[in-house]
């Protein structure tokens, strides 16, 4: 059953990311379209095509899901954070909200936010490239599953987090090295065995490859590593997540 | 007797080595205002904290209409409104919104009728769409208040509602507090004005270091200590003197 409390704590995170349309999706939809003239257009006409694909179509996935992430995480981990410097987290702790509804609220929001930036990037380039999608559930499964594992990363970040700049931390020395480092823009054959190696050791490279699959038909490794690797992640988030809310650790004195 | 509204028994809080209470019991009676005064530090906000459910308790229990705050905090939530010591806002919304979504973490949808009752006794009237950011200082204590009371609490907890605030908008709040306990909800209020127990509370209790010093009736209380003022009293219980309104 989903209460009313539910349902107004989502629509309040929702209309919040959307009240500065300019912050939440204006500056990543300019930022990803500027990787993709930069690396897709400019540059991609320099490289060849990978494993058959131009590389103005081979960096979508990625970019999309770079997007997708990014703003999932910074949703729920700004809002969180936010409220608990402003003290308006009083007004959900000292509502009949349950753990579950309030991790589910913050959650959604920021898959909402994660998608429309991750649509609006495969809107744009789409102009470029074209719209086919090899296999369309995949990719919608694949980029969810990715948003969730990062929403709920966010929340627990802002329960930890004290100061601002921790609340960056994350994604400044995770999020931007693992998914630039996870073959956004580049195949994994293209590398030495050595380097190859290091991609194949980080969860985003799964998750891009993935998605590649899903949109291209094509990628390096199982398309079912990637699936199965965010499922784990989204669920090994969510439940971190919960248990942290739960324990009222840095919430509740 | 009725049944206490609030029921507190052994209620401890500590921080590492701080004791921030010690051990408290104490009943709420439905339909009172209970003053709950101390000075700074001395456990009051932690108190309201735990039965509010903001904090845990470290031992003891907290029961708000006969029912445990943690294992049953759903419901006792539902029964219980918070005004917090300090102000707190969101600057994205209006205080109409405000209201609309505080009503409903409570599963409660606010009617128009209770939305008008509420902007009208608390004077907001006028700033139904203005954003919580461009209010004023007392007008944000009051979207406050407000917010506390859009489920319909039948306890309302106000922790230091006058800390700060001029003469005026003082003795408004007051009269409302007295308005709110006639139409039958239960007030806990917290203070370390001696003026503003006297002049609000029907029962008056005196906490210091986590310890409830005394709990009495404020007629009778006044009564007993044959024509001594609360402030003696107080004084000699928690060793010093609070400052008084200013
Ligand atoms: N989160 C906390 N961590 C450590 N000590 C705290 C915390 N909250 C309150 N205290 C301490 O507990 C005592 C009681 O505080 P409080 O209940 O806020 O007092 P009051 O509201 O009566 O002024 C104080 O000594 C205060 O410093
Ligand atoms: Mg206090």
């Amino acid at each position: 059953m989903i209460s009313l409390g539910f349902r107004t704590l989502l629509s309040k995170e929702i209309r919040r990311f959307l009240r500065v349309p300019g912050q939440t999706l204006a500056t990543p939809l300019l930022t990803t379209t500027l990787y993709f003239i930069v690396f897709g257009v400019s540059i991609g006409h320099q490289l060849r095509e990978v494993g058959g694909v131009p590389y103005a179509r081979f960096i979508v996935p990625g970019l999309v899901l770079m997007g997708v992430v990014q703003n999932a995480y910074l949703n729920s981990a700004s809002s969180l954070f936010v409220m608990k410097l402003q003290g308006t987290i009083v007004d959900v702790l000292v509502s009949p909200l349950s753990y579950a509804e309030m991790l589910g609220a913050f959650v959604l929001a920021a898959v909402v936010r994660g998608l429309l930036v991750g649509g609006i990037t495969w809107a744009v380039a789409g102009i470029f490239t074209g719209f086919e999608v090899a296999h369309p559930l995949l990719a919608l499964a694949v980029v969810t599953l990715a948003a969730v594992a990062f929403a709920a990363g966010g929340v627990a970040s802002a329960i930890w987090a004290q100061t601002f700049e921790q609340v960056n931390f994350f994604p400044t020395f995770f999020i931007l090295p693992l998914t630039f480092l996870g073959g956004v823009f580049f195949s994994v054959r293209m590398l030495s065995p050595g380097l190859a190696a290091v991609a194949r050791a980080n969860p985003v490279f799964y998750m891009v490859d993935g998605l590649r699959f899903a949109v291209l038909g094509s990628s390096d490794a199982s398309p079912w590593a990637g699936a199965g690797l965010v499922f784990l992640l989204a669920a090994g988030a969510l439940t971190a997540a919960y248990m942290l809310l739960r324990s009222g650790w840095r919430l509740r004195g | 007797m009725p049944e206490p509204v609030v029921q507190i028994r052994g209620l401890t809080k500590r921080y590492g080595d701080l004791v921030a209470l010690g051990g408290v019991d104490l009943d709420i009676r439905a339909g009172e205002i209970f003053g709950l005064l101390g000075p700074n530090g001395a456990g009051k906000t932690t108190l309201i904290s735990i039965v509010t459910g903001l904090a845990r308790a470290t031992a003891g229990e907290a029961r708000v209409l006969g029912r445990d705050v943690v294992r049953d905090y759903r419901f006792t939530r539902r029964h219980v409104g918070l005004v917090p010591q300090e102000i707190n806002f969101d600057p994205f919304f209006t205080v109409e919104e405000s209201l609309r979504f505080q009503a409903g973490y409570f599963d409660v949808r606010l009617t128009e009728a209770r939305l008008t009752e509420l902007l009208t006794a608390l004077d907001l009237t006028a700033k139904r769409h203005t954003s919580a950011r461009a209010l004023s200082g007392g007008m944000r204590r009051r979207l406050l208040i407000a917010k506390a009371l859009v489920h319909e609490p039948k306890v309302l907890f106000l922790d230091e509602p006058t800390a700060g605030v001029d003469v005026e908008l003082r003795r408004a709040l007051w009269a409302y507090v007295r308005t709110l306990r006639d139409r039958g909800t239960t007030v806990v209020l917290t203070t370390h004005y001696l003026e503003e127990a006297e002049a609000l509370a029907d029962r008056i209790g005196i906490i210091d270091r986590g310890l409830l010093r005394l709990v009495e009736e404020k007629t009778a209380l006044m009564a007993r200590s044959g024509g001594r003022s609360l402030e003696e009293i107080y004084v000699e219980l928690v060793g010093r003197k609070e400052a008084a309104a200013p």
